[in-house]
């Protein structure tokens, strides 16, 4: 059988992207991925889905919208935990059923969870899935085993070199890598003479010991993982200050923007709120202010 | 929140413990709650902050808290208000209890020991006074339902909301839990004997969606009252004592809300933290039990409530049973919500009369 299969191009694809790919390329499937975000996928994204979700969540609708006519299956990943113990967003764990209530006419989706930390959980998406496309057992289990070399081959993160000053770039994968939401702020960063890094750099097990002085164990991945990373980076003085993209009414990053700002005080930190009415006046010019500050500091701390 | 400071007072009575009980929430918890809250926070967060602080002013020290592993944003709670009230120059200790799980029994059993040690009395007294509480969390919850389910079928109007808010003064005058307990059973009696008019065909209404704004009447602007004086039976499945029940008592058994998770099971199959799930079951089986429409309440940015929120208008379609959607923070005015209130209920009103539902 030979089908279309569509992968939308939101949420946590930037991370999984070489797993999804080679996974449905193995099984013979043809790959219909939805182009770069665009104002008519914002736009769709807005109409269709339910008013109160974030950003992230109503470009992943557009997206679906955008392909929807063209393919037999849409991937809809519903990622439900990535390491063992912790959680990521409640939204990704219900993304099939929002879609499936939002969007009408949708071509079959995936709906099986996914839960990332152990191989054989993972691999039970892996076999609920490639039914639908191949009888074939064993040619399941190759294409996950392929998917899964890529899937590690992957290098992700930013890490610039080369500038005389570096600014940690904080935020969800689907905002910082979607230089259409973000109005590509890594660009503006660079061009105003500052570099980037993002918390992939920094290995995952610092992270976990930087995270023992909170009273309790952060039980979200991103939560550990950024919080983990600014600590670490502020240590080892890799950083002058934080940049944090969030997107407008994330519940998660409410609560992180607020732990590092109460804990890492005296830490130049720029919050910026992405939603489907940002200007892109206003937000350079609040990332010019703040690279000013930063050199103003910086050669203060010189003389 | 809610009732629960009534069943807290009681068990802090049995063992002995001196206590604060912070004012009823009033604008003036949530102006400082705000204050000191991260912005994007969800209302309960704020509403907890301005109840700590107004209960400082009266001289409280120990905060006692339950807490969660994710992945809706409460479990979080502990951390943040912790940082925030140390930031503000108040030494509060924080007692939180955690699944024993992710914390270990040792750290569970020293947390309990913190609160148990300050108790005089012995341990068989303890665990007595851990029973009252209980009981009278269930003798409360199932007054106020009966209340609310009554509003509709009364002779006299406001009867039944004058006997709830008389009870609620009359019972926290005491220091007694035994005495408590018969004032509640007397309460209980006078609701049963009231006085009712069964041929009266109430618009009947479940209260569905995350558990904290549909139980703090404040923090949902006392919509169930609203609802009484109109005239409307209203139920509501989450309560504290299901509360305690579900999470307490069934969830290392993974058996919480069997019934209602299986109703979801249609259009949520899956748990997605928080109480989305049920609020979906809810919804299915108040249409199932004949209710004529269904009110979800939940804070801004609610994660879980998100999601069940996009897949409510999908039942609604289905089964041709009106939902409505109400968000609520700490902006939220009255007079607007007042209105759509009614007009929902006048919708459903006209429904009877015209669309000639199924009655």
């Amino acid at each position: 059988m030979f089908l279309k299969v569509g992968i939308p191009k939101g949420l946590l694809y930037y991370k999984y992207k070489p797993f999804f790919n080679t996974f449905f390329e193995e099984l013979g499937a043809e790959i219909i991925e939805s182009p770069d975000t665009n104002k008519d996928i914002l736009d769709l994204g807005s109409t269709l889905c339910t008013d109160e979700a974030c950003l992230p969540i109503k470009v992943f609708h557009g997206h679906v919208e955008k392909i929807k006519d063209k393919c037999d299956l849409i991937l809809i990943p519903r990622i439900m935990q990535i390491y063992k113990r912790e959680f990521i967003c409640p939204k990704f764990c219900g993304i099939p059923e929002m879609i499936e209530n939002n969007i009408e006419d949708l071509p079959i989706i995936t709906k099986a969870p996914i839960y990332l930390f152990s191989s054989d959980k993972f691999f039970k998406w892996a076999y609920e899935t490639g039914k639908i496309l191949t009888k074939n057992f064993f040619k399941i289990q190759k294409a996950f085993e392929r998917a899964q070399n890529e899937q590690k081959k992957f290098k992700e993160g930013i890490n610039d070199k080369g500038y005389a000053l570096k600014v940690a770039l904080i935020g969800h994968t689907y905002n910082i890598y979607d230089t259409f939401i973000n109005m590509n702020v890594k660009n503006k960063l660079n061009k105003l003479g500052v570099g980037v890094i993002t918390h992939e750099v920094v290995d995952d097990n610092v992270k976990y010991l930087e995270i023992k002085k909170l009273f309790k164990r952060p039980f979200w991945t991103f939560a550990r993982e950024y919080y983990g990373f600014i600590s670490y980076a502020l240590k080892e003085s890799l950083i002058d200050g934080i940049v944090y993209l969030s997107s407008f009414a994330c519940g998660i990053d409410s609560v992180i923007v607020e732990l590092i700002k109460l804990d890492f005080k005296n830490v130049p930190f720029l919050l910026l709120k992405i939603d489907e009415h940002t200007g892109e006046a206003g937000f350079d010019t609040r990332i010019e202010a703040f690279v000013d500050m930063l050199s103003r500091r910086k050669r203060g701390n010189l003389a | 929140m809610g009732n629960v400071y009534i069943a807290a007072k009681f068990l802090m009575d049995g063992l002995g413990i001196d206590y604060v009980i912070p004012p009823l929430n009033s604008k003036r918890a949530l102006e400082i709650g705000t204050l000191y809250s991260p912005e994007e926070i969800c209302l309960p967060f704020k509403i907890m902050m301005g109840n700590y602080i107004e209960s400082i002013e009266k001289g409280a020290d120990t905060v006692i808290l339950t807490g969660s592993c994710g992945p809706c944003r409460f479990g979080e709670y502990a951390e943040l208000q912790m940082k925030i009230l140390k930031k503000l120059g108040k030494n509060l200790d924080f007692i939180v209890f955690d699944l024993p799980s992710d914390i270990g029994f040792d750290e569970l059993k020293r947390r309990i020991d913190k609160i148990a040690l300050k108790s005089p009395k012995n341990k068989k007294e303890k665990v007595l006074a851990l029973l009252d509480a209980y009981k009278i969390i269930n003798l409360i919850d199932s007054l106020e339902t009966k209340a609310k389910y009554k509003a509709g079928y009364e002779k006299e109007k406001g009867e039944c909301k004058r006997l709830l808010n008389e009870c609620k003064k009359e019972v926290l005058k005491t220091n007694n839990p035994k005495e408590a307990i018969s004032i509640l059973k007397e309460y209980h009696r006078r609701i049963d004997n009231l006085k009712i008019d069964k041929s009266k065909n109430p618009i009947k209404v479940a209260i569905i969606g995350e558990i904290y704004t549909i139980i703090e009447p404040f923090s949902n602007l006392y919509i169930e009252d609203k609802l009484m004086d109109m005239g409307v039976s209203t139920k509501r499945t989450l309560s504290p004592s299901w509360w305690v029940y579900n999470t307490v008592l069934l969830s290392p058994l993974k058996l919480t809300a069997r019934k209602i998770r299986k109703s979801a099971k249609e259009y949520l199959p899956i748990g997605i933290g928080g109480h989305g799930q049920e609020c979906v079951g809810e919804a299915i089986l108040s249409y199932k039990e004949g209710f004529d429409g269904a009110i979800q309440i939940f804070p801004l940015g609610c994660m879980p409530e998100i999601v069940s929120k996009s897949i409510l208008p999908s039942i609604s379609k289905d089964k041709d049973f009106p939902i409505l959607s109400l968000v609520v923070d700490e902006m939220t005015g009255e007079a607007g919500y007042q209105t759509r209130i009614e007009a929902f209920i006048d919708l459903l009103e006209r429904r009877r009369r015209y669309v000639l539902s199924r009655s």
